[in-house]
C-alpha cells in the first residue's frame, strides 16, 4: 500500500511538468499547428526560471519569466509556421536545436549555484495543473472560444467563413503552449530539481508532445497520459531489484510506442487529430 | 500579383535554380550575421571569430579531411531522410537507425559463430547494417501504415530504445576484457576495419557508398517507376490515389532505403573511426538529427546532399574551432545549427515569389522587358531581407 | 653605422626576450569529456586547472564536452594553439591520445584514470575507495533502519570498487546493514538520479552516497530529511543540515607535481613510459568531506562519538575514534591500513582477497565483484 502511494506521488511530481507542456502541445495541435520544439521552450524556461529565481529570491517571478521566454520562443515558431507558412516540423526542430544552444550558452554563470529559495514539488503548480486541464477541456468543447480553436485546427476555412480569424487564434494558442511549455520547464529547474544545468530537460519536451497525441488532443486525458509516464519513469528504478535495469530504462520510451498504437488503432484515420494539423491556413486557398 | 512598396510581388511555381541557390545563400548569411550578434554579446569580436573560424576550418590542411570525414555520415543519413521526405514520412529517428547499423555490424565482426574469409567481412557488415538499419525504421513504418501512428514521435522514441539497447550490450554480453571492465566490446579485427586515406580519419569506402548511394537516388526518383510514384505521393496524395499508386508500398519502401542508409552510416561509424562497439552517445555526434538539416537543404535532390552534408560537416567543424579556438560553450554549434535552420525555412515562402523593382511613376507596359536588369538587383535586396 | 647597430642591437634583445618569454611561459592543454559546469569530474579537473594556472604562472587552455572518438582533432587544434603538454581526462579517451603521443613525439601527454603509456604520454588517477571506506564506517554508524542507499551512474569497475569499499566500511561497523544500489546509466541525468533517490527512499533507506555528476542525490534526499555524501565536488552547501562528509578530489596536487617536474626537466617527453600517479589519501589527492577542509559535519560529530564498535586488533572504541585512526593509517606512508585487506569474500561467498593480502592496483582497477551486503543489480557480476 505504502509503494503505491509513495509511486503516486512521484507520478504526480514528475507527471506535473510533463502536463503542463502536455497541455500547452494540445491547445497549439488543436489550432492546427504542429510545434515540435517543445523542448526547446522548455529548457528556455527552466534556465531563466533559474536565472530570475536565483537573481531575485523569488521563484514564483522565475516561473513567470519562464512563461514569457517560452511563449516568446513559441511565436518564432508561430510567425514561421503560420505568417510565413514554413514547414512546421523543421520548424520546430529549429526551435529544439536554438533552445538546447542557447540556455546553454547563456547559462553558463548559473550552473552549480543552489537555490536557496525553492518551491515544494507538490505544490500549488501540481494542483493548478490539474484545475488548468479541466478548465482548458472546458473552454475547448463548451465554450465559443473553444469552437473558434477546434474550428480553427479541422476547417479553416469554414471557420474563416464564419468570421474566425484563423491566424489569429492560431498565434495565440502556439504562444499560449509556448508560455505552459516555458512554465514546465521552470518547475523542472525551480522545484523538481531546484539547481540549473545545460540540457536538463533530457527528452522530456519530447514525452510531452507524445502524451498530447496519445491522449487524443483531449487536456483531461492528458492528465491520465503524463502521470502515466511520471510514475513510468520512476518505475524503471523502483524495480531495479526484480529486472535488470537496461530494459526498464528503455520502459518509458517503449511503452510511449506501444501507447501510440493502442490509442491509435480504434476509430478513424489519426483519432482525434484535427483534420488541418501541420497545414498552413492560406485564405482562398484549399 | 500584388505590390510592396516599390515592389512587384507575382507567385510562381516553380523557382528557376539560381533563385534558390541565392535566396538560400542569402538566408544563410542572415543566420551567420545573427550568429555575429551572438559572439558579439559573447564578448568576441564577430570580425576576429569569423577570421578564427575561417582559418581553422577551410584554411586548415587538419580540418579539412575532418570536414570529410563527418560529411560521410551525414551524407548516408541525408540521402535517407531526403527520399522519406520526399514520400511525406517524417523519420526524426536516423540517429537510432545509425545505432541499429553500427550494432548489426558489431555483431558481423566480433560474435560471428563461426569464421568468415577475410575479404567478405566487411561487405557482409554493411550488408548487416543496412539490413539492422532498415529493420529499426520499419516498426514505426508499419505503425503509421496500418494504424497511423505519427511516425515523428515513434522515430524519435525507436532512437532512446536504440540507446538503450547498446548500453546493455556494452556493459553486459558484449563487454570486451580488452578494455578492463569499461564499457567497450574489444576492438574490431583488421578484416572488419575499414580502410582509410592516410593520414586522415577519411574512410573511403563509406563514402564512396554514400556518393553511389546519392547518385543511386537520384536516378530512382528522375528516372524510375518507384521515384515517379514517390514524387507524386509527396506532392499531391489524392493524385496518387487516383494514379493507383499504393501509398503502403512507397512509403515501405522508401523507409527500408531510409533505414538502410542511416544504418549504413553506423557501420561507417564504429568500422571506420571507432572500430568497437562503445557508449552509444559516442557512436554518433548527433549525425541522426543532423542530417535532418542535410536533408532539408538539399530541398528534395539526393545529389544536392552532397553539397549540403559538406556544408553541415564544416559547421560542425566551425563550432569545434569555435570551442579550441574562441574557448566558447560546447552547444555553440547547436545555435548555429538552429539559426541557419530558420533562416532556410523563413526564407523559403521568397523561392515562390518574384519580385519586381517597379515604382509606381515608371510602370512599364507588360511588353517591356527591360526591367530584367533591374529584377536581378531585387532579388539582391530581398533576398537579404529574408 | 652605430645608429644601425643600435638597432640591430636592440632587435636581438627583442627576439630573445621574446623568445625567452615563449619559453617561460608553459602552455598546458586540457580536453574534458563533460560541461565544465557539471559540477562533477569535468567541474574539478577544471577548478584544478585554475589553480594550475595561478600557482605555476602556466598559460592553460582547455575543451569541454568532447565526444570520445573526437579526441585526436581536438589534440590537434590544441597544439596548433601551441600547447606543448596535453592533459585528456576521460578514459574513454585512451586510444586516441596514444594515437596523438605517437603522432606528436615531442609533446607531453597525460591521461586520466587510463592504462596504456608511451614515453611521451604518463597516466594519472585520483582515487576515492579510502574516502568510501571512512563514508561507509560513517553511513554504517548513522543509519536508522539499516538501509543504505548508492545511486551508481554506470556499473563500471572505478563505480563498483567504491560501492565495495562503502559497503566493506558500513558492514565494519553495521553487519546488519544492506547497501541498496540503483544504477542510472548515465555520468549526468538530474531527472533520473531523483528518480532513482525517491526508489530507494520508498524502499527505507536513510543514508545515500552516489556517483552522478550533479547535487540532486543530495537535494532530494535533505527534502526527505535523509543524510548524504557529497560528491566530487564540495556539495555540503546544497543541504547544509544533511551531508555528513563526502569525497572532494584534489586534481591540482597531480598536476603541479607533474608539471613542476616538467619545468624542472625532470620529466621530458621522452621518459614517461612508466610513469603512472595513483593517488591517495596519503598524497593529498584525495580528501574526505562536503566542503573543503570540513572533514565531517559538526553536525554528526557527536552522534558518531556515542556510535561504539570493536575492532579486531583495536579493541572497542568510537566510531569516530575508528574513523580517526583509520584516516591516519591510510594517510600514513607505508600504508598501515587498506580496506581491501584480506580475508574478503564477495556477495556470493567466492574468496576475492585471501587473508594477509592486499588488493594490487590492477586488481582495484579491474574488479568486477561485490562485497557483502550489496543488494540490488550488478551487470557482469563474475
Amino acid at each position: 500500500m505504502e509503494d503505491v502511494v509513495s509511486t503516486i506521488i512521484r507520478a504526480l511530481a514528475l507527471g506535473s511538468p510533463l502536463l503542463w507542456a502536455a497541455l500547452g502541445e494540445i491547445y497549439a495541435e488543436r489550432s492546427g499547428v504542429v510545434n515540435l520544439g517543445v523542448e526547446g521552450m522548455m529548457i528556455l524556461g527552466a534556465f531563466l526560471a533559474f536565472a530570475v529565481a536565483q537573481t531575485t529570491g523569488n521563484p514564483a517571478l522565475g516561473l513567470v519569466a519562464a512563461a514569457g521566454i517560452g511563449g516568446a520562443a513559441a511565436l518564432l515558431h508561430a510567425a514561421m509556421a503560420i505568417t510565413l507558412r514554413a514547414n512546421q516540423y523543421v520548424s520546430g526542430l529549429a526551435l529544439t536545436m536554438l533552445g538546447l544552444g542557447l540556455s546553454a550558452v547563456l547559462g553558463r554563470r548559473w550552473e552549480g549555484l543552489p537555490l536557496l529559495n525553492s518551491l515544494p514539488e507538490i505544490s500549488s503548480l501540481t494542483y493548478a495543473g490539474l484545475l488548468l486541464a479541466m478548465a482548458l477541456w472546458f473552454i475547448l468543447y463548451h465554450t465559443s472560444w473553444g469552437v473558434a480553436l477546434r474550428s480553427a485546427g479541422e476547417a479553416p476555412a469554414a471557420a474563416d467563413a464564419l468570421g474566425v480569424n484563423v491566424s489569429l487564434v492560431r498565434y495565440l494558442a502556439v504562444v499560449f503552449g509556448g508560455a505552459m511549455a516555458g512554465v514546465a520547464g521552470g518547475f523542472l529547474s525551480v522545484a523538481y530539481r531546484p539547481s540549473w544545468t545545460e540540457g536538463m530537460t533530457a527528452g522530456l519536451g519530447w514525452i510531452a508532445i507524445a502524451i498530447a497525441i496519445f491522449a487524443a488532443w483531449d487536456p483531461l486525458r492528458a492528465v491520465a497520459g503524463a502521470f502515466f509516464f511520471g510514475a513510468l519513469f520512476h518505475l524503471s528504478f523502483r524495480l531495479q531489484t526484480w529486472v535488470a535495469p537496461e530494459p526498464l530504462q528503455m520502459m518509458p520510451f517503449a511503452f510511449t510506442i506501444l501507447a501510440l498504437a493502442l490509442t491509435t488503432q480504434r476509430g478513424r484515420r489519426r483519432q482525434g487529430a484535427p483534420e488541418a494539423l501541420g497545414i498552413p491556413y492560406v485564405r482562398g486557398e484549399r | 500579383m500584388s505590390r510592396i512598396g516599390p515592389f512587384e510581388i507575382t507567385r510562381r511555381a516553380a523557382p528557376p535554380l539560381t533563385w534558390v541557390l541565392g535566396v538560400s545563400v542569402a538566408a544563410i548569411a542572415v543566420a551567420l550575421l545573427l550568429v555575429a550578434v551572438i559572439f558579439w554579446s559573447y564578448g568576441v569580436g564577430p570580425v576576429r571569430a569569423f577570421s578564427v573560424i575561417t582559418r581553422g576550418t577551410l584554411l586548415s590542411g587538419r580540418a579539412l579531411p575532418e570536414i570529410g570525414r563527418n560529411a560521410i555520415p551525414l551524407l548516408l543519413a541525408g540521402v535517407g531522410l531526403v527520399l522519406a521526405f520526399r514520400a511525406q514520412f517524417w523519420n526524426i529517428g536516423a540517429e537510432g537507425q545509425i545505432l541499429a547499423g553500427a550494432t548489426a555490424a558489431t555483431g558481423i565482426a566480433l560474435f560471428l559463430p563461426f569464421s568468415m574469409p577475410a575479404p567478405w567481412v566487411l561487405p557482409a557488415m554493411f550488408l548487416a547494417g543496412f539490413v539492422g538499419g532498415a529493420l529499426w525504421g520499419l516498426l514505426p513504418t508499419v505503425l503509421r501504415l496500418r494504424l497511423s501512428v505519427n511516425e515523428v514521435i515513434t522515430t524519435l522514441m525507436m532512437n532512446y530504445v536504440a540507446i538503450y539497447l547498446v548500453s546493455w550490450l556494452v556493459h553486459g554480453p558484449w563487454k570486451g576484457p580488452e578494455m578492463r571492465g569499461f564499457a567497450f566490446t574489444n576492438s574490431f579485427p583488421p578484416a572488419a576495419v575499414i580502410p582509410v586515406i592516410a593520414g586522415t580519419r577519411v574512410h573511403w569506402p563509406t563514402l564512396a557508398i554514400g556518393l553511389l548511394l546519392a547518385a543511386g537516388s537520384a536516378v530512382l526518383l528522375s528516372r524510375t517507376k518507384l521515384g515517379f510514384e514517390i514524387r507524386v505521393q509527396g506532392e499531391n496524395p489524392d493524385a496518387a490515389r487516383y494514379a493507383g499508386i499504393d501509398p503502403a508500398r512507397t512509403t515501405l519502401l522508401v523507409m527500408l532505403l531510409a533505414g538502410g542508409a542511416a544504418g549504413l552510416a553506423g557501420v561507417g561509424e564504429v568500422a571506420g573511426i571507432h572500430r568497437r562497439l562503445l557508449d552509444p552517445n559516442q557512436i554518433s555526434l548527433g549525425f541522426g538529427y543532423a542530417a535532418i538539416i542535410v536533408a532539408w537543404l538539399a530541398r528534395g535532390s539526393p545529389l544536392a546532399t552532397i553539397v549540403t552534408a559538406l556544408f553541415l560537416g564544416v559547421v560542425f567543424a566551425a563550432g569545434d574551432v569555435m570551442r579550441v579556438g574562441l574557448q566558447m560553450p560546447a552547444r555553440v554549434t547547436d545555435v548555429v545549427n538552429g539559426l541557419i535552420l530558420f533562416c532556410l525555412i523563413g526564407s523559403e515562402r521568397l523561392l515562390y515569389y518574384r519580385v519586381r523593382w517597379m515604382p509606381a511613376r515608371a510602370r512599364p507596359s507588360p511588353a517591356a522587358v527591360g526591367a530584367v536588369g533591374a529584377e536581378g538587383s531585387a532579388r539582391g535586396t530581398s533576398g537579404g531581407e529574408a | 653605422m652605430r645608429w644601425m647597430k643600435g638597432v640591430l642591437v636592440v632587435l636581438l634583445i627583442l627576439t630573445f626576450a621574446g623568445a625567452g618569454a615563449a619559453q617561460a611561459k608553459l602552455k598546458v592543454g586540457f580536453i574534458y569529456v563533460g560541461p565544465i559546469g557539471d559540477y562533477g569530474w569535468t567541474h574539478a579537473h577544471n577548478q584544478a586547472r585554475l589553480i594550475v594556472e595561478k600557482e605555476l604562472g602556466v598559460e592553460t587552455i582547455f575543451v569541454e564536452s568532447v565526444p570520445e572518438a573526437q579526441v585526436e582533432p581536438f589534440i590537434d587544434k590544441i597544439i596548433e594553439q601551441g600547447a606543448k603538454v596535453v592533459l585528456t581526462t576521460s578514459f574513454g579517451f585512451m586510444d586516441g591520445t596514444l594515437n596523438a603521443a605517437k603522432k606528436y613525439p615531442n609533446v607531453i601527454f597525460g591521461h586520466a584514470s587510463g592504462f596504456k603509456r608511451n614515453p611521451n604520454m604518463f597516466t594519472y588517477m585520483a582515487d576515492f575507495y579510502q574516502i568510501y571506506y571512512l563514508n561507509g564506517l560513517m553511513a554504517g554508524a548513522l543509519t536508522k533502519t539499516n538501509r543504505i542507499a548508492y545511486v551508481g551512474a554506470f556499473p563500471i569497475p572505478e563505480v563498483k570498487r567504491h560501492l565495495s569499499a562503502y559497503a566493506l566500511g558500513v558492514r565494519a561497523v553495521n553487519p546488519r546493514a544492506t547497501i541498496n544500489v540503483r544504477w542510472l546509466f548515465s555520468w549526468f541525468d538530474p531527472a533520473k538520479a531523483k528518480e532513482a533517490t525517491e526508489a530507494l527512499i520508498a524502499t527505507g533507506a536513510d543514508v545515500f552516497a552516489f556517483t552522478e555528476d550533479s547535487p540532486t542525490v543530495i537535494q532530494v534526499a535533505a527534502k526527505r530529511n535523509r543524510l548524504s555524501f557529497s560528491h566530487y565536488s564540495p556539495m555540503q552547501k546544497f543541504a547544509p543540515q544533511h551531508v555528513v562528509s563526502g569525497q572532494l578530489v584534489h586534481w591540482e596536487t597531480i598536476y603541479l607535481d607533474f608539471l613542476r617536474k616538467v619545468q624542472a626537466g625532470k620529466y621530458t617527453a621522452t621518459n614517461l613510459a612508466n610513469v603512472d600517479y595513483w593517488w591517495l589519501l596519503g598524497e593529498r589527492a584525495v580528501e574526505i568531506g562536503g566542503e573543503f577542509g570540513v572533514p565531517i559535519n559538526p553536525l554528526f560529530v557527536s552522534r558518531l562519538k556515542a556510535a561504539r564498535v570493536s575492532v579486531p586488533g583495536l579493541g572497542r572504541m568510537s566510531v569516530y575514534d575508528l574513523i580517526q585512526r583509520r584516516t591516519a593509517q591510510m594517510t600514513k606512508k607505508p600504508l598501515a591500513f587498506d580496506p581491501f585487506t584480506g580475508p574478503i569474500r564477495d556477495r556470493k561467498g567466492v574468496l576475492r582477497v585471501p587473508a594477509g593480502k592486499t588488493m594490487s592496483v590492477l586488481e582495484l582497477t579491474t574488479m568486477e565483484w561485490a562485497a557483502p551486503g550489496i543488494v540490488g543489480p550488478w551487470p557482469k557480476e563474475p
